[in-house]
């Protein structure tokens, strides 16, 4: 009611100044005219504090809504099943995400190696070395501007260029295909045939492949081969239409195979094999998501080294040291604390990224281990839950509620040890 | 110093993972000591229908019990996208809810890639209604037809039938890119030369489709029986007036195995590069799928092809028979029932 008679008093917009009551420009400490002023503008001082609790309650109680939604949800399938086992269509009770975990973190480490020492070197780069020539300043200014600009391009994006860049490359290098050698596999890799043996039940011996365009082989001959713990021994043959009885001793008959027999290419791969075009590995993945976070690590580790008081810098140039020597010993280590922030916000949002592991890796979640070399696929944490969260089967419900936990629970676990880190390394 | 640390971190849980899961990948096996370790090894790659894909799964999980080496990589990206990528030779089997198109068929021979043919089981085209749709009884082809072919298609359901609903009807469909959707273009539309409506609501993901149905009432939807037999609850699945006999039919496993209900029962096929079938991983894989799919695929909700054309299927695998039974000579597709064209006068390499 009040407010209604203070328009009525003055009609113009409360914003403007209303003019000073005659009673105090004679000497008056209030009068009932300036008192109803006063009480009005604390009145909407309250009212608008009140509003910004009321706000920024709302944000925190999404997170709770969230949170105590995916936990009433999830509950049950927080067993340890969750974390060791795999992804299982026939018995989805049993499925886990433990290979999603260690793609995820092989990933994010990939991620890490290859985006930090580049953004944070970009950022050294664009801060601390600024040239004076008109020139070079206005291409820094290009510089800069643009990586403002990668920041803002959808992850999705990022993801199709990975798909082109890393994955195929721009086919220069040739397809992958299956039954065939891509010929530009550089390390970590022994081509053999597999054939199979008269043991059964899949029993096979490997023979060293030594001509790579023959990706079959027929086995006439005893020859060569190797067992799995590297050792040669003679490989025998056995003819079926021979008088000779098949050979009953199971030592035997893993080392021998029916005349005859076909056998095909299998490529023995180190942890470390790598290969030209990258395919649909985890390396590519990774390397994806270092060139979405990339700008998010530049713009961070340049607004810090901004925020080293100038003084510092100054200080050690008049001490006679170089530039290097300023960044090395000044500069850096008064940044590293900002710069560490921007490195766990932007590994946290890699390690939460499915857009770009999809185009990059598929939609497959159906894998039993983490990656056994560099070329192989992964699953990671976003996709599984994707894959989950889309199947209407009710278990796959929880499974998905459950998963969403445990990679809050790691991202918390991760910022926590990168937080502790920052705090050490801000008292040394 | 402290980055060191970090990564030094990220290395030793990669670590621990990359040795972990050697471990308990061989714990399985071991606990039947009946069964001696399989020391096979190799990577086969499968994609294609979406339909199949539970089929491929189930028999992947009881295949990498025995040979916990092989590293089986089963993709659901639809038959056709799965014929893109095996005429391409980006994988070793391709799974189909439809047999091969003459296109198709081409590019193999022309990129040289031979194939065997396997048919692994019968599925239902199953047309899914939201469970709280009471005015549904029964569809006929007609009907079906009034409903999603054309542009002029019926917008509500009292289009179709003037004592159902004037409400619009919202159709979920698999994408253009799935067998599913091409067999159901065949059944509808092919004869006249039409095209299925436009404004359908269409994905790759079956799941999203089931989703799709059981949450509005006034939806529709066709996928392989398999999903809705995973999701009975939540959905209600259309008897088919079987054009033959007039009598609907719903889409159970006795009705799709007897034909009766027709014309959505149809065969599923794996399509095997021969070349990779040289492989020994591959061969004792592919030998594996046509043994134990006809139990396998009842589990993943598919119903069991006949013994006979299952053994058939058999021959053709050990003799090594390559090429299709559904395009002939001169490049055309094949008109007929599945049984009479799954014939070896019919192989055309």
């Amino acid at each position: 009611m009040s407010i209604d008679s203070i328009s009525q008093d003055a009609p113009q917009d409360p914003g403007v100044q209303r003019p000073i009551p005659e009673a105090i420009r004679q000497g008056a400490s209030a009068t009932a005219e300036s008192t109803l002023n006063s009480r009005h503008r604390k009145r909407v001082s309250k009212a608008f504090y009140g509003l910004c609790v009321a706000i920024s309650l709302l944000s925190v109680l999404v997170l709770v809504v969230l949170l105590i939604s995916i936990a009433v949800q999830g509950h049950s399938r927080l067993t340890p099943t969750l974390l060791t086992g795999s992804h299982s269509t026939s018995e989805p009770a049993s499925s886990g995400m433990y290979p999603a975990i260690i793609g995820s973190l092989a990933i994010c480490f990939v991620c890490a190696l290859s985006a930090l020492p580049l953004g944070i070197g970009t950022a050294i780069f664009l801060e601390e070395f600024q040239p004076t020539n008109i020139w070079l300043r206005r291409l820094h200014g290009f510089i800069n501007l643009n990586i403002s600009n990668l920041a803002g391009v959808p992850s999705i994006v990022y993801g199709l260029l990975g798909l082109s860049l890393f994955v195929f490359m721009f086919n220069a290098f040739g397809q992958i295909k299956v039954n065939e050698s891509s010929g530009t596999e550089i390390m970590g890799v022994e081509r053999y045939y597999q054939v199979l043996t008269l043991a059964g039940g899949g029993d096979s011996v490997l023979i060293p492949q030594s001509d790579l365009s023959q990706p079959t082989i027929t086995i006439t001959e005893p020859m060569p081969a190797v067992d799995r713990q590297g050792n040669t021994f003679q490989l025998e043959v056995w003819d079926p239409k021979s008088e000779t009885p098949k050979p009953s001793d199971p030592a035997i008959r893993h080392r021998t195979v029916r005349l005859g027999q076909g056998g095909g290419a299998y490529a023995k791969t180190s942890w470390y094999y790598f290969r030209l075009p990258f395919g649909r590995s985890f390396l590519a993945a990774g390397l994806t998501l270092s060139l979405v976070i990339l700008p998010i690590v530049i713009i961070a580790s340049q607004e810090s080294l901004r925020s080293v008081s100038p003084s510092l810098r100054e200080a050690s140039y008049g001490l006679g040291a170089t530039k290097w020597q300023t960044v090395r010993n000044v500069s850096l280590p008064a940044a590293i604390p900002g710069i560490m922030t921007g490195a766990i916000l932007a590994m946290g949002r890699a390690i939460g990224e499915a857009a770009p592991i999809l185009v990059v890796l598929g939609a497959t979640v159906a894998k039993n281990s983490g990656p056994q070399n560099l070329m192989d696929t992964v699953v990671t944490m976003p996709v599984l839950i994707f894959h989950w969260a889309g199947d209407p089967q009710f278990t796959y419900q929880q499974l998905a509620a459950a998963a969403i936990i445990v990679l809050l629970l790691i991202l918390l676990l991760m910022n926590s040890v990168a937080i502790y880190l920052r705090q050490k390394m801000r008292i040394e | 110093m402290k980055n060191i640390f970090w990564l030094a971190c990220f290395a030793a849980l990669f670590a621990a993972g990359c040795s972990s899961s050697t471990t308990t990948d061989s714990d399985a096996p071991a606990a039947d000591a009946s069964i001696p370790e399989s020391n096979l090894v190799g990577e086969i790659k499968i994609d294609g229908s979406s339909t199949v894909q539970p089929i491929s799964d189930a028999v992947r999980e009881e295949f990498i019990k025995l040979h916990p080496q092989v590293n089986v990589i089963v993709s659901g990206n639809g038959t056709g996208n799965g014929f893109r990528s095996f005429y391409d030779k980006g994988t070793d089997v391709s799974d189909a809810s439809r047999p091969i198109k003459a296109g198709e068929f081409e590019k193999c021979q022309a990129n040289g890639v031979s194939f065997i043919e396997l048919p692994v089981a019968y599925d239902g085209l199953t047309i899914a209604v939201n469970p709280e749709n009471d005015w549904v009884k029964e569809l006929t082809i007609e009907q079906l037809t009034k409903m999603f072919v054309g542009d002029d298609a019926a917008k509500n359901w009292s289009d179709v039938d003037p004592s159902w609903p004037n409400e619009p009807i919202k159709i979920f469909a698999p994408g253009t890119g799935s067998g599913t959707y091409d067999y159901f273009h065949e059944v509808l539309a092919k004869a006249n030369d039409s095209e299925l409506r436009g404004d359908m609501t269409l994905n790759e993901n079956d799941n999203i489709l089931v989703q799709g149905v059981a949450g509005n009432k006034y939806s529709i939807g066709f996928f392989g029986v398999a999903y809705y037999a995973a999701n009975k609850d939540r959905l209600r699945a259309v008897p088919i007036v079987n054009p033959k006999d007039n009598t609907a039919y719903e889409p159970s496993v006795e009705n799709i195995s007897s034909n009766k209900y027709a014309p959505f029962s149809r065969p599923l096929f794996i399509y095997v590069n021969s070349e990779s079938l040289n492989r020994a991983e591959v061969q004792t894989f592919v030998e594996f799928y046509i043994e134990n799919v006809s139990d396998l695929c009842e589990a993943a909700n598919s119903v069991r092809l006949p013994q006979e054309i299952i053994d058939h299927a058999q021959q053709n695998l050990d003799a090594r028979e390559l090429g299709t039974h559904f395009v002939t000579e001169d490049g055309e597709s094949r008109e007929g029932a599945f049984a009479e064209l799954f014939q070896n006068e019919n192989l055309v390499k």
